[in-house]
This record gives structure tokens, sequence and C-alpha cells, in this order.
């Protein structure tokens, strides 16, 4: 059977975060997952808690924000222990295409539905996105790109919009992936540079939908911004998100090169529990089974659409270790009456509640797995969606899920 | 430890798994290159829930699938997407009737054994113009595409006329399945395999085999492909029996032989096989893991990058051969960040299928010159083919790589 | 503006448009008004069964053979409305032989062709039934699609002269002394009132009767039952299956284009406009149609909704179940003193024609013409197009990659150039109509992807009202999806809603407050 020092279950930013920060230190690392993590559907941009408004100091914010919710993840990591994992992260993707914060603060960026959104890091590529101003800005759509409506996002924004027709396609349409592929060659960034110049009209900012090169971001930007005399940036838009594929790609490109055994595509089938710890685990493809041990291991599974939760009808569960899961009543109340509930839906408190080491723990505050730590949005008493959370937490979580782990 | 597991049968509806998310469609390698291809999620689960088996099949798209695997091991919900496609395809086919072109290729392995014995003559023939010509024309096999050629002696004829290593026999042995490429076509990568096991102390059994028959299966062809499967299952299972693990050096062959005979084919002692069967490096790897054998790396002063079949990514057992490489002194090994060769086996020697195959290749061709390595390597035949196509650099199986650096003269 | 008409429709369910249709064969001029789209009400939502007419066959024989004479005739005038999937009645031990031995001999007596069948038949034909079954009859049931039904109806109708106008509301009626002699009506979406003069009106409005009627002062005894469904993402089953026992909740599974539809709970129901389902309810239907398919329980669930049934009060009953089907033709002249009002209530889909025909009849004689109907035999515009399945995907084949264009649903294959042709007809006022009128945001993600990709066809559609930044339509939408999503919210449904959260809540910032919010709208 092979051993590992850490096993980390899913590759989400959560899961990608832990095994990095372990393979680090040096550790024999195997991550599991059963695809693509969530981070290639909506990793656009890092967000911390968009509930800070911009201008407010993000570690002021955060500290007052653990204040009034001690059960938050935040209030594990503690301010210091995201500063030092986004700086981890950052570190992971040197310029020319690297993340920064404006003014240290929450910054607001334009999407695809043609409204803006806090976040806390953007790539490059997004960094005019925050300091537009939309009289002066031209909104770029693709005719046969249906996942970006420009239309929408320049009537909204109240810019001006423009839809070109795309070389090469026709009627048929094209996907953000195919588009993304495009840009990476150089010839077509460049007769798209000079397309959309003729459109201008003096704009001094250009929206393109996030699909500028999933290779050589930095390159296209450049490329474009050259082109068009102007600055240009991403919106993001209708998963999959090549930003977040983008940030997919570099964790796994480096996880490889660091000796992280990393599989994806089966799902863990089982874990082996005994006297109150993991002793290994059983990756499924039909007809095989292979088990992997370790001495530490990370769930970091996500929530409901990662697999990591699981609603029956009756309860929530957490299928594979079957922890103690924060339950938010009967399915009954779950969710609001109305989708835009004042509120946020119940449900999504739900997950696993932790002592301060991020280990499982029961109704009555025991550790439930002594190796097993929990990392991301499968924990309890956070609402990523509503508060513009969810990399935060994966990163904050994951880095030091790792880091209690190899302590020990 | 990888073994066998009674399972239940696989959920009877597969759609309803997908949760729409679109992961997929950020590594189709098909329909990233042509908008004629409509995406994993669409083809798969989406056209699913329109297919009925008592209707006939109208979804031709599905044959621009290249049956990578691909989609399958990005989905975060487990889809079996491939699968969807194959079955999809196997009907279609069925309906439709299959082209002497497709009823010829599968068949290679037929007369394989013939070509090889008179390579001297089929060689220059296949790189004939006119001869390529009429193939393009008549069977819409693309003349673009250089047509491997045949080695004599075949790897099995090698195999039983040469004389054992000294203090070979009586040791822990191990069966090679060899596959139909590198028998007739590839022989040296069966050599390398032969001499890097008996470098680990073991001895190498050959047992009778057939063609694993993913060709067929790549047509659809079910049927074909269950009979390549029963035949081989039979043949192999007396080895499985003995105690002895077999490995495979072709991961195209291998997942057939390891996962496809049981989930698609669900042939009879299909699982028993599965669970003695092995890559060749994730087998080497584990030996040299639980020290049981750890002859020395001579140093190798290179370049070379490693690119990641599709197909084995699907075996789903991390990249062994990287891991192994890594051990050689000297060599630097990089991952080749490409995720398909675009050949999808007999698919892009299909005239229809060319430039299909030729621009999914054409994102290796960057990722390659972007490292800029001395030599490629790589565990699938197909792949091997394609890449050496793209790049024109020299293109090999690891094995042939870990085999110089145990016998560095 | 003011409109005069001879013949003015309220309603545009199936019983509205069939009458506007029967009349204008007839030569008749008609104006019909749609307080919403085409079947809002309960036309479009219902099971979407063809009924053989067997599950009425045992206690309503009349009814039964209305059915199955209206099956004959729908069959023939509208095949591309209709799957012919046949149906079977399956007896369950608990339901026993003797119920079983009644119906065979009850649907021979309705002439309904009904065919026995063994265990062993039954479940080679539907191999996910309970193996337990003890035998099934198998009845000429089949899978009908309201929606083209009514919008097949309103083409013929239009072709022939009748006019047709939808989210218009009547506000009240024109009185002349005794005399109904038209109604005041406001275009909701321009907010416009105006009035229609017409000779005759007729109240279509299904559930809605009373609503219409007290205008006038009148009130007829109608009940109101409320049926749950359930939506599958897959289909169970090829056959429309239903228990073989009396007719009771929870007892039918029908096939309908790629979903299959488990129903129905009957409740009784007042407030019109707000009713939902109740988590009671899909627990109930899940456990009772699990006994006939045991995978009930571990199926992937898309949608719930519900439909309020308008059953005729006859008599003093507790179960609406027991109160006659059959509907009502009230002239409202003699009793109520508003002549030129007609009502026509009660019925189900089935016998919308029928219920034309008798309308129809009616007004032909208050009028002295002499003109037949001939609705059973002309066939609906679309007759020659196939709508299986299989036809949706071949249409797709038949073009060539460029021209099949762009597919704006992936789940229900939708192509884009659907939607730009029903917005060419010019007819279309709001994102519902366009969904109404397609498969969009029928599948699995309902919506969740193709709104989005809609937006853009919709800018000019609804350009006033999404300009300010808020996403009107794209809330609404959101809002009134989450009424059919809530219900089921479990397992792989609930996924796929934490999918859709993260798109449109997460992605895309759309929250709770209107816009001015940090965040929320424009800048």
């Amino acid at each position: 059977m092979k051993r590992f020092d850490l096993i980390v279950l899913g590759t989400g930013l959560a899961g990608l975060t832990a095994a990095r920060t372990a393979v680090e230190t040096g550790a024999k690392v195997l991550i599991v997952g059963r695809g693509m993590g969530a981070v290639t559907l909506f990793g656009n941009t890092i967000d911390l808690l968009g509930t800070i408004p911009p201008g407010t100091d993000i570690a002021e914010g955060i500290a007052r924000w653990i204040a009034d919710h001690p059960e938050h993840p935040y209030a594990r990591t503690g301010v210091k222990g995201i500063e030092d994992a986004l700086a981890d992260f950052r570190g992971l993707f040197p310029p020319p295409y690297g993340f920064a914060a404006e003014d240290n603060g929450n910054s607001l960026l334009p999407t695809g539905a043609g409204t803006i959104r806090p976040t806390y890091l953007f790539p490059v590529t997004m960094a005019a996105g925050a300091a537009m101003i939309p009289s002066e800005t031209l909104i770029v759509g693709f005719r046969g790109f249906k996942d970006f409506q420009g239309d929408t996002v320049s009537l909204h924004l109240k810019c001006r919009g423009v839809n070109l027709a795309l070389p090469r396609y026709g009627l048929e349409g094209t996907t953000a992936l195919a588009l993304a592929r495009l840009m990476d060659a150089a010839s077509f960034r460049e007769r798209l540079g000079e397309a959309i110049r003729r459109q201008m009209g003096g704009e001094r900012f250009i929206g393109l939908p996030a699909v500028l090169g999933l290779r050589n971001p930095a390159a296209v930007l450049k490329t474009l911004e050259k082109t068009t005399g102007a600055r240009v940036f991403e919106i993001p838009l209708l998963p999959p998100s090549i930003p977040g594929t983008r940030v997919f790609h570099r964790f796994r490109e480096e996880l490889i090169a660091k000796g992280a055994t990393f599989l994806m595509g089966h799902s863990v089938s089982r874990a082996n529990v005994k006297g109150g710890r993991c002793e290994g685990i059983a990756v499924e493809n039909p007809p095989l089974v292979t088990e992997y041990c370790a001495d530490r291991y990370i769930l970091a599974t996500g929530r409901f659409l990662g697999g990591g939760l699981w609603a029956e009808m009756e309860q929530i569960v957490e299928p594979l270790f079957h922890l103690p899961i924060f339950q938010p009543g009967e399915r009954e109340q779950w969710f609001g009456k109305r989708f835009f509930d004042p509120e946020a839906h119940p449900i999504h408190r739900a997950g696993i509640v932790t002592d301060a080491d991020l280990r499982p723990v029961d109704e009555t505050g025991r550790v439930v797995l002594e190796n097993v730590r929990a990392a991301g949005s499968i924990l309890a008493h956070h609402q990523a969606i509503e508060e513009k959370s969810r990399e935060g937490i994966d990163i904050a979580t994951g880095f030091l899920a790792a880091k209690r782990a190899l302590a020990t | 430890m990888t073994k066998a597991e009674k399972k239940p049968v696989l959920l009877p509806k597969l759609p309803d798994v997908c949760v729409r998310c679109a992961t997929c469609m950020a590594a189709c390698p098909v329909s990233r290159v042509t908008p004629r291809f409509p995406g994993p999620k669409q083809a798969g689960p989406g056209a699913q829930r329109f297919r009925s088996a008592s209707e006939a099949s109208v979804d031709d798209w599905i044959e621009l699938c290249t049956g990578c695997h691909l989609c399958d091991t990005v989905c975060p919900a487990g889809v079996p997407i491939s699968e969807m496609n194959m079955m999809a395809k196997a009907k279609y086919l069925d309906e439709r009737g299959r082209t002497f072109r497709d009823w010829l290729l599968v068949r290679s392995d037929l007369f394989g054994e013939l070509a090889a014995r008179f390579s001297k003559i089929i060689n220059p023939l296949m790189k004939n113009g006119i001869l390529r010509r009429l193939l393009d024309a008549l069977l819409k096999i693309d003349r673009r595409r250089d047509l491997p050629g045949y080695e004599y002696p075949t790897f099995r004829r090698w195999f039983r006329t040469r004389s054992t290593a000294e203090g070979a026999t009586g040791r822990r042995k191990v069966a090679y399945f060899y596959g139909c490429f590198t028998n007739t076509n590839e022989t040296d990568v069966g050599k390398a395999a032969v001499e890097v096991l008996e470098a680990h102390g073991l001895e190498v059994v050959v047992p009778p085999q057939r063609c694993c028959g993913i060709p067929r299966l790549g047509v659809g062809d079910l049927k074909g492909a269950r009979e390549m499967g029963r035949r081989n299952i039979e043949m192999l299972l007396p080895t499985v029996r003995e105690g002895i693990d077999i490995v495979f050096s072709s991961t195209s062959c291998g997942l057939m032989l390891r996962h496809e005979y049981s989930r698609i084919l669900h042939l009879p002692g299909a699982e028993e096989l599965a669970g003695s069967l092995f890559d060749i490096c994730e087998f080497l790897l584990r030996l040299r893991e639980e020290e049981k054998a750890s002859p020395i790396f001579q140093p190798l002063s290179l370049k070379a990058a490693y690119f990641a079949p599709c197909h084995l990514r699907s075996l789903n057992i991390g990249f062994p051969a990287l891991d192994l490489l890594r051990m050689i002194p000297g060599l630097d090994v990089r991952m080749l960040e490409a995720d398909c060769c675009g050949l999808g086996g007999l698919y892009g020697f299909k005239t229809e299928k060319f430039s299909i195959a030729e621009e999914i290749g054409k994102d290796l061709t960057e990722a390659a010159a972007r490292m800029n390595p001395d030599i490629i390597l790589t565990d699938c035949e197909g792949c091997r083919m394609q890449v050496r196509h793209l790049t024109g650099l020299r293109v090999i199986h690891p094995l042939q790589l870990l085999r110089d650096a145990l016998n560095p003269s | 503006m003011d409109l005069k008409t001879e013949v003015l429709i309220i309603g545009g369910g199936a019983t509205g448009a069939g009458i506007a249709r029967d009349l204008a064969l007839r030569g008749i001029p008609s104006l019909l008004v749609e307080r919403g789209d085409f079947t809002s009400g309960a036309s479009g939502r219902n099971q979407g069964l063809l009924h053989s007419g067997a599950r009425y066959a045992v206690n309503d024989p009349e009814a039964a053979r209305e059915c199955i004479g209206e099956n004959r005739i729908l069959r023939r005038i509208a095949p591309h409305c209709i799957e012919p999937t046949e149906g079977l009645f399956v007896s369950l031990p608990e339901d026993g032989p003797e119920y079983r031995a009644n119906f065979i001999r009850a649907c021979a007596a309705a002439g309904i062709d009904a065919l026995p069948l063994s265990p062993r038949e039954t479940l080679a034909m539907e191999p996910r039934l309970n193996p337990r079954l003890i035998g099934a009859v198998q009845v000429p049931d089949g899978a009908i699609d309201p929606f083209m039904l009514v919008v097949e109806n309103v083409r013929d109708a239009e072709s022939r002269g009748a006019r047709f106008l939808i989210h218009t509301e009547v506000t009240g009626l024109i009185r002349d002394g005794l005399r109904i002699t038209g109604a005041r009506v406001r275009d909701r979406i321009a907010d416009k009132s105006y009035a229609i003069a017409a000779n005759w009106v007729v109240n279509a409005t299904g559930a809605w009767a009373n609503l219409i009627l007290g205008m006038a002062g009148i009130r007829i005894g109608l009940a109101l039952s409320k049926g749950s469904m359930l939506l599958t993402n897959t289909r169970l089953s090829e056959r429309v299956l239903n228990r073989c026992r009396p007719p009771s909740s929870g007892d039918i599974i029908v096939p309908n284009d790629t979903v299959s539809i488990l129903g129905t709970t009957s409740l009784r129901e007042d407030d019109l406009e707000h009713y939902e389902v109740t988590a009671e309810e899909v627990t109930f239907l899940i456990d009772e149609l699990s006994k006939m398919i045991p995978d009930v329980k571990n199926e992937r669930f898309n949608r719930a909704y519900a439909g309020v049934r308008p059953l005729l009060q006859s008599q003093e009953a507790s179960d609406d179940r027991e109160i006659s089907r059959g509907f009502a033709l009230i002239d409202h002249g003699s009793g109520s003193g508003s002549a030129g009002l007609v009502t026509i209530t009660g019925g189900k889909l089935m016998t919308y024609r029928l219920m034309a025909e008798k309308t129809a009849d009616f007004l032909c004689e208050r009028m002295g013409l002499h003109v037949p109907c001939i609705t059973h035999l002309q066939p609906l515009p679309g007759a020659g197009l196939g709508n299986t399945l299989r036809d949706r995907l071949l249409h797709l084949r038949r073009q060539t990659p460029a021209a099949r264009g762009e597919i704006l649903c992936d789940c229900e294959l939708v192509p884009r150039e659907a939607v730009d042709a029903i917005l060419r007809e010019g007819k279309v006022r709001e994102l519902q109509d366009i969904l109404h009128r397609t498969r969009l945001a029928k599948g699995t993600c309902q919506g969740g992807f193709c709104v989005y990709r809609l937006l853009g066809l919709l800018n000019e559609l609804h350009g006033e009202q999404g300009s300010d930044g808020s996403n009107v339509v794209l809330r609404s939408f959101l809002e009134e999806r989450w009424k059919g999503i809530r219900p089921i919210l479990w397992g792989t449904a609930l996924k796929e809603e934490e999918l859709i959260e993260s798109i449109y809540k997460g992605l895309f910032n759309l929250v709770p407050e209107e816009p001015g919010r940090t965040g929320g709208g424009a800048t």
C-alpha cells in the first residue's frame, strides 16, 4: 500500500492550497479528487470578504468580522493566517500574470451580468476593470459566444458595446475554452486588437469576456493594449471560468513538479477509520479499488456541488467519514420561500464544525478524528456565496490545515 | 494495494448525475478546436436524455468524440461521459454500418504479423505517394499522416529466440502484455521492457495474447471488442491464477484490459484479470518503493519532456513514469503541459478527422516549443506517433530511456 | 383604442383557443383575450396526459366514452402534439385481481381497447416497474403537449381571421340593461386600458370563472382542487403508468418529452393566485409512486408544480374526485339577467375540443346560423411535422454545423434560431412567453444557463425595464424558477441549485436588495 505524509481529499482551491503548502515543506503528498474543483467554475478572482466596503482596510474589516462572527472559518485562521496564506498564493503567480489588491481593500469589478461585484485579489488581466469609467469604456462581445452577453453588460454598466464577428467561426457558436485557445495564438489576438481598434470611439477602457488566453494571458493583455491603445480588462462570465482554470493548471503544474501524486477523475469511495484515526482511503476506478494511506488527512471535498456534503431527503450527511454536520433544521427549513430572500438560505450555514486546529468535532466539542482536518467550503458557519468569501476561506483554511497537520 | 471489488451495477440513468456545470467544457480537446462537436456537456448527458433504446440514433456528432476520457477525469459529479458517448456511438454505427476502412483498420492486428514479415516491401509502399493518394481517395485514410513502419523480427519472435539473461530463470516471474504495436511496429519498446524488468530482478514471461480490442471499441464495435476481450481473458487468466502479475507498456491496451473489459464490456473474468494488471512503470515504482529491487540508474545528461497520455490519466495512477524518470541522475525531466496529442488512436488517420487531430496537436507543439526539450517521453504509441509528427523530435517510451540509464553502454 | 368583435372569448387556455378555432372554421369572427400567456392557467399545469378514458371506465362510463372519442380525434387532428406511448394499468398485490377484472370489463363496455398483460410481459415492457406486480392492462393512453396544442389552435384560428391578445386582462364587463355587450380590458405590459365591444362574451377562464362572473354579479358552484406534480430529469418509463385501482392520489406517471411527470395530489384550494407544492405533497407522491416504480425514491427531480382544476359542484361532496368531471355550458341570460354572457367550465384538457364544439353550437344556434362543427375533421396546421425526441435530435443533425446555429439550451437542445423565429413573429412580449413556446428552461438546469444566454435577445423586448441596472428580468425569472425548484431540493437537484445560486448570487452578485447597495447594481 502506498504511504504518504499527507493525503488531501479534494482538488478545489482549498485542497490545492493544502497540498501545495505541504509539498513546500518537502512532504510526500497525495492529492485526490473526483474532478477539477470548483475553482474551474467560479475562481475568477480571490474574494476575501465582499461585505467590507471598498476603501476600508481589509485586515481591519476582517478583524471586526471575526469579532462579530466567532464561529466563522476566519475565526480559526485569524487575520495573520489569512495574510500568510494569501502571500503564499500570490507567490505562485509571479509577474507578468500576478494577482494584486487595490489599496489593500476590496475593489468593484464588472461581471457578465452587467453588475459590479466586490473582490479582493484579482489577476492583472482584470485590473483595469476596477478603474474603468463607464463613459470611457467599450464592451466587446463576440457573435456566437452565448456565455457572454456583451449587450447586457454594456446596457447595465451604461457603456458602449459592440459585438464582433469571429474570424473563422460562423453561426455555430463557440466556447470560452475555444476562444481562450485562439487568444493564445499571437496572430489571432493581433487581428482581434485591430478589429477592436476600428470600433473604438475614443474609449480608454475595453472590457472583454474573461477568455484572454489560457497559457499566456499576460501576453494577450499586452498585445491587445498595444494595438488598441486602451486599457483592457476581462469580465467574468458563466462557468467554466478560464481565469479559474488558469489557477487550477498553475497549481497542478506546481504540485506535479514538486513531486506530489495527483489523482483526478475518480472518487474516494471509502475511508478506513480505526480508533479515532483515519488509517487509509480507497480510490475507486471500476472495477478496481486502490488503497492509499498517510499519517494525516485533509478533507477539502467542498459543499454539495463538490460532493463533500450530500443532502438526503431527511438530513445532510458527509458521505466519506460520516462526520457530524451542523444541520439547519428539516428539509422544509433549508431554503427560504424566495430565491432572493433578504437572509441567506439557512442551508448555507451547514457544514463541519471544527476545533481551533480545524479538526472536526461533534456536538459536544470532542474531536472526532485525530488525524483528519477539514478545510474550505465544507466548513460550517459561513455563507460564501453571499459574503463573497469563497476563495479566501479555501486558501486560508487550506493553508492552515496543512500547516497544523504537518506540525503533528 | 489494488484489488477488484464486486460492485453494484452502474447508475442506470447516467445523465441524472450531471449538474450541467460545464467543467467538461474546460477540458474537451475536440470542442475547443471545432464547433462541429458540441462538447461533452451537450453530446454526453445532454443528448442522452433524448436517446431511446427503441429508436434509431441520429446524432452523428457523437462520431467526433475521440474517446480520450478527459471529460470523465475532470467531471466533479462523476458522470461517465465518455462511456455514454461510446454507447451512443456504438448504437449509431451499428445502425448505420461501418466503413470498409474502419473494418480494415481495426483488424491491423491480423495482418500485422504478415506485414512485419514483408516489412521490406510494405514499408516503402506505405510511403509511396501514389498508393497514399489511393488510400486517401478510396478509404479516406489521410495521406498527410505517416503510417507506422513494420519491423522484423517481431517482438514476440525476438523474445522466443533470445537467450534468457544469465540467472534470470527461477526469479519472481512477471508477465508482459506487449500489445500489437510493440510486437510489429516498435519492437524496441518491448525489448526495453524486458531488459528493465530483468534489471529489476524479475523473470519475464510472455503469455499468449491477442489485440486488446481497443481499436474496435473506438469505432463502437462492442461485439468485436467483446470477442477480443473474451479471448484475452481466456489466455491471460491462467497466468493470473498462477499468482503472476501482468504488466503492460501501452496505456491504451492497459486501460482496455484493466477497466473497459469490465466497465463497458462487462466480460466475465474481467475483474479477476484487472486485479493483477499493472502499468509497467507503476509496477516498477512499487517494487522500488517496497525496496524489493533498486538497480542504480546511471546519469543521463538530457533535457526531457514527459507527456502524460490521456489514457494514462484515465488509469488514475498518477504519473509513475515521471516518478521513475526523476530517479535518473542528471536527467532534467519536466511535465509537458498539454492535455491531449489529438491522435485519438485511429481517429487521426481518418481523412475527415485529420484536421481536428492536427488542430488539437498544435497546443502540444506549442507547449513543446516553450520547453525546447532534447527528447519527449510518453507511454502511448499513438501519442508517440503524433508527437513525432508534430514536433519532429525524438519521442520514445520512458522505458527506453530507463533502459539506457540502466545499461549506460 | 376600442375594439369590436362578434364573440369575445376570455381565457387563453385550451378551451378558449379551441372555441376560437371552432368559430373561425365556421366563419364567425372572434377575439380572445388572455391575462397572461396562452396556457398560463390549468392547461399549462396538468400532466400532459392523452387520456384513453380507461381511468374513468369503472366509475364514470360516460366520461370514459367521451375521452376515448376525443382521444381518437386528437390523434387524427394533432398527431404532432401527441406521443402515442400507450399506457399500462398496473395491478400491485394490494390492488387485487377483482378491480382488474372489473376494469377490463368496463373498458370493453366503453369501447376502449384493453389488452391484459402477464407480469412477465409487463416487466419486459417496463423493467423499472415493481417486480411484485400481478399484471397490467395496456390501453391507448399517450402523452400530449398542451402548449403546442393550444398554440396550434391559435395559429389555425388566426389564419382564419380570429384575433388574440395576450397579457390583456378583463377589468370589467360592459352591460347594456340585461345584456352584456363587451368588456373593459387592460394591456398589462403597456398598462393601457380600453374597451372591447362584442355581441357575445364567452367566459372560458376555467378555475377563474367566478372572477369574471363576479363582474356581472354572478357566482356559480365551482370547487377548486389543487393537484401537485413532480417532474423527473429523464424518463422513468416509455409508457404511461397508472395504478389499476379506483382513482386516487399518486397513481400516475406520464412520460412527457425528455421527462416523466408524477402525479397527482388533490387538495381543496381557495387562493387562485398563491398556491404552492408543499413538502408533504412531495413526500407523499414519492412514497406512493415508489410502490409502482421502486426507483422513484432515488429519482432526480427537476421541478414540482401545481395546477388548479375547476370542478363543477353538482352536489355536496367532501372528496373532489367524487364530483363529476363533466363540463358545463351556462347561459347567464335567462336566470342571471346577463344575456350574451356564456360560461364554459369544468371539463379537462382531453375534452377541450368537445367543449369548444358545444359552445360554438350554442352560439350558432343563438345567432341563427346553421354551420356544422368540423374541428374533428380538420387537422391542425403542423400535423405533418414530427415531434418525438428523435425528431428534435434529427432536426439538429439535418442542418450543416454552420447552419445548425448556436444551441442556447444545452439541456433541451434548443437552437438560437428557434428563439429568433419566435421573436420575428413579433407576438411574444416577455421572457416567459418565449419559455412557453420552446423547451428552454425545461431541462436539467431549469434555465440556469440558457436564461442568461437569452438576455441579449431580450434586451429589445425589455429594453426599458432592463436598463436601470437592476436586472429585473433575470431576477423575476429566478424568483419564478424558485417556486418550482424549492420543493425538490435535496440530492443532485440541490447540487444543481448550489451551482445556479453560485452563478447568479455569487459570480453575478445579484443580491436581494434593489440597486444602490454596495456591489448590487450598476455603477
